[in-house]
């Protein structure tokens, strides 16, 4: 057990827009956080920077005891961190079957292979059935993505984050947009990831955030307003003042 | 070569070959405005635009050359040439692909090639020689110079266009709702804004001012079907050194293009024809919203 | 009953043999029309399969990798360049020396180029790929070294010299030895598409942004693609070479790379069949149309792209396949 994740004073300007002020906090190996504030906190930015689709400003970002801060994209995912976003970046176009694929190839040396054909491997092509099956898409695989239901594709995006078999997963709003049954069915999946996995999500949905966090993260205005256990947060005063709806189980839209 | 140019001579030579780039570069500034314009409010990359000044050039010729009437007429009709044309394409064929930027730009190099094959149809192969006002053939003086008249109106009229883009962009309502636009589409439709009739009228424009610059640069540049291509190319080269959707900064990149090609050529005449895309390989590598450009 | 991995496409419960009868007229086509063809119109089917393979090398990375690249022929001319100036200045016409070389430099200018270009993309990838293949042009034009005395380009080209295999050329062996390599070529073309790389840069073309979340080396993948397709290019160019009995500044601007992406956009893009159909109907198309008006044809080439775009989106290729594939679904049904 350790750190899965350190960030120091981490800090993103846009221009004349300071979008997070010297944010730290560290995530232990195993702990399920949740990052909460309204729109306009700063959550994504965040999770832009630790997965390295924005540069920082300053500050630092470890990944289980290594630097991550300018690392590129990729190479975070070969270290282990997995990500899903809040609009799904699923490839619309391509089939189930396809997205996956392209999802367990990303990991694996045999992505650059170039002469035997992408169904050629039966191994990865078991796991892509698992993977699928798991979302209980395999019916559908050969569908294009853009014609499966929205609910179907958050929980097809979801399920991918997990096929490469990450250390750490950034949710970014799993549920938006999800009925409540199929956010229970949410909570339920990342209540039933192992000890091995640790989960950050970002979410508006208190019931996903109380049904999953350990800990809870408060954004306001780019800062860190409050960090503590769900029942800790739910009694600060602070919090209650700006972000009106806690305990109230506000649903997104 | 700068051996053999010793003295006041040298700084005689500076001189006419820097304002040699400049009135150049002033043609290659009325060719790149407009397209400039096209691509920054209707993010339109129109690889034909080249093909509309050789338009214009052409049509041009035949009112001023061929049926030897006055010069301004002549520039004046080759605009509305060009603009016609430029309003058909856009009307019947781009406005349909609203959303797809990519078969867009396709489209308009299809169009390269009708329009050039179409111009050697009714004008035949050969090239034309340069053609001017008869008023301005001769040279002024001044400073102990003598300078061609016709590049001197051409610097003028590159100055008096850039003044009047720039005002209309800055000073009128239209300008105002072009720049609005150009930062926000649906906000300015939104606003209740016809922006597609005020797109139509952009492109118009910008035509109109592609074969209004093929007969002021038919001066220089005299007319020939490869212009359909060359001026493309001429015009992207200004349009990526100065920046997308800037009038100022197609100013200056078909300036500083126009010197760099003239000063090339008369001081080191063996590269001539690498300085420019020497200037633009490393400008775009640099800073690729160009010189002046808002970030694509 | 539990099947081990995902089933095998369904056409194949159709009865495989329906699938095969495109391959199989195409194979027809191929091998056995040239014998009863004409002489003139074997030159022709040697020209389709030049233009076949330009225009698959550049729908590799236009139709899967999603870059629109104005300058293809810049690697179709290095290749044959290459050949033509083997001969010109040094008496060379053996056919592996030319082949060797010349596919070196295409693949060199396309790893040159690549690194100037893949720094950035959409517009800006547009012109200066367009503007590169220009400067080539440019230099073709003017350096002496790469001029026939008296000319522009090279002149005098000739079929080439097999070394140890005799062979007395003629307009249907030249065909044949062209079709080894389109074929070697196409099948070559074939696997990379489906491999795990072919798929990484349909995933590039769909959303970059996301491959790179997912672990891949994006400019990495674009690079290869790039120089995988530069070089066949530069095959066909070195074939079109021998071919044309010469070769000139213009092969390397934008009125010959507008060629294959022509071909590759009428016949249907992001298909290996699709830039082959758009060659044979380019080709084939022209041939006759110069016979009634040789000066029109390039505002018939415009025209026709212009519709297409306009109104055959996918391209005419992919839409015959769209049919073939309802036609054997509804046989497969008896």
């Amino acid at each position: 057990m350790g750190e899965a994740l350190r960030v120091e004073g981490l800090s993103k300007r846009f221009g004349g827009v300071q979008a997070l002020s010297e944010v730290s906090f560290c995530v232990q190996t195993g702990e399920r956080l949740a990052i909460i504030g309204p729109n306009g906190a700063g959550k994504t930015t965040l999770f832009n920077l630790i997965s390295g689709q924005l540069p920082v400003t300053a500050g630092r970002i470890y990944f289980f005891g290594r630097e991550i801060t300018n690392l590129a994209v990729y190479r975070r995912a070969h270290l282990g961190l997995a990500r899903s976003f809040q609009i799904t970046s699923l490839f619309l176009n391509l089939s189930v079957l396809e997205n996956t694929l392209l999802t367990l190839y990303g990991t694996r040396p045999s992505r650059y292979q170039m002469l035997r054909s992408i169904y050629a491997d039966r191994q990865i092509l078991a796991k892509a059935r698992e993977v699928i099956e798991e979302t209980l898409l395999w019916e559908k695989r050969d569908w294009p993505v853009k014609n499966i239901s929205y609910g179907e594709q958050r929980r097809l995006e979801i399920g991918l984050t997990l096929a490469a078999g990450p250390k750490l997963l950034l949710l970014d709003e799993p549920s938006n947009g999800l009925t409540s049954a199929e956010s229970a069915g949410i909570v339920k999946m990342i209540n039933q990831l192992g000890k091995k996995m640790t989960v950050l999500i970002v979410a508006h949905d208190m019931d996903l955030v109380f049904g999953v966090a350990e800990r809870i993260i408060v954004l306001h205005y780019g800062q860190i307003i409050s960090i503590g256990r769900p029942e800790e947060i739910q009694a600060d005063p602070r919090v209650k003042e700006i972000y009106m709806g806690i305990g109230e189980g506000a649903e997104s839209a | 070569m700068l051996k053999k140019v010793r003295g006041a001579y040298l700084v005689e030579a500076i001189l006419l070959n820097l304002l040699n780039g400049i009135s150049y570069g002033m043609v290659l500034f009325l060719i790149a405005s407009g397209m400039s314009i096209v691509m920054g409010i209707m993010g339109i990359t129109n690889l034909a635009h080249g093909a509309l000044y050789m338009v214009g050039a052409y049509v041009g010729w035949t009112i001023a050359v061929q049926y030897d009437l006055s010069f301004w007429l002549a520039a004046l009709l080759g605009g509305l040439g060009a603009g016609l044309v430029g309003f058909l394409i856009e009307r019947g064929f781009l406005r349909h692909l609203y959303k797809q930027p990519n078969e867009q730009v396709l489209l308009t190099f299809g169009f390269v090639y009708v329009l050039t094959n179409l111009c050697i149809w009714v004008w035949g192969g050969r090239f034309r020689t340069q053609f001017t006002d008869p008023a301005l053939a001769g040279f002024v003086n001044f400073a102990g110079l003598s300078y061609p008249a016709a590049r001197v109106e051409i610097i003028l009229i590159g100055l008096v266009l850039a003044a009047g883009l720039w005002w209309l962009q800055e000073k009128t309502r239209i300008g105002a709702i072009v720049r609005a636009g150009m930062d926000d589409k649906e906000m300015t439709m939104g606003l209740g804004i016809n922006l597609e009739r005020v797109a139509m009228l952009v492109f118009f424009l910008a035509s109109f001012i592609a074969g209004f610059a093929g007969v002021i640069g038919a001066q220089l540049l005299g007319v020939n079907s490869m212009m359909g291509t060359d001026m493309l190319l001429l015009a992207l080269i200004v349009i990526i050194v100065g920046g997308v959707g800037s009038i100022q900064g197609a100013l200056f990149g078909g300036i500083l293009i126009g010197v760099v090609d003239a000063l090339g050529k008369a001081f080191f005449p063996g590269l001539a024809m690498f300085t420019m895309y020497l200037a633009m390989i490393i400008i775009l590598l640099v800073k690729p919203s160009g010189l002046m450009g808002r970030e694509l | 009953m539990a099947e081990s991995r995902p089933e095998p496409r369904r056409w194949f419960r159709h009865g495989q043999l329906i699938q095969f009868i495109p391959l199989l007229s195409a194979g027809i086509v191929l091998i056995v029309l040239p014998v009863f063809l004409p002489s003139h119109l074997q030159i022709v089917m040697t020209k389709f399969l030049i233009f076949a393979l330009f225009a698959i090398s550049f729908d590799l990375i236009f139709g899967y990798a999603g870059l629109l690249s104005l300058g293809h022929a810049a690697y179709f001319g290095a290749g044959g360049y290459t050949v033509a100036v083997l001969m010109l200045r040094y008496d060379i016409n053996s056919f592996w020396i030319g082949v060797l070389l010349g596919l070196f430099s295409a693949a060199l200018v396309a790893a040159l180029f690549g690194l100037i270009v893949l720094r950035v993309s959409g517009l800006y990838f547009l012109l200066l790929t367009f503007a590169l293949g220009q400067l080539l042009y440019s230099v073709a034009w003017n350096w002496k070294w790469l001029n026939s005395p008296g000319m522009q380009g090279i002149a005098g080209l000739s079929f080439p010299d097999l070394g140890f295999l005799p062979v007395s050329w003629n307009n249907l062996n030249f065909y044949y030895f062209v079709l080894l390599f389109f074929a070697l070529s196409y099948f070559i073309l074939r696997k990379i598409t489906n491999s795990p790389f072919g798929h990484a840069l349909v995933g590039i073309r769909e959303g970059e942004a996301r491959m790179q979340s997912l672990g891949y080396h994006t400019w990495l993948y674009k690079y290869l693609a790039f120089v995988i397709a530069g070089t066949f290019a530069g095959l066909a160019g070195i074939f079109f070479a021998y071919h044309n009995r010469m070769i000139a500044p213009g092969h390397f601007g934008v009125t010959t790379s507008f060629l294959p992406m022509a071909m590759a956009i009428i016949g249907g893009s992001g298909t290996l069949f699709g830039p082959v159909i758009g060659a044979a109907m380019i080709v084939f198309v022209e041939y006759f149309a110069s016979i009634v008006t040789p000066d029109r044809w390039p505002l018939i080439l415009g025209s026709i792209f212009v519709l297409s775009i306009m109104y055959v989106r996918d391209g005419i290729g992919v839409y015959l396949s769209r049919l073939g594939k309802k036609v054997s679904y509804l046989w497969g049904k008896h």
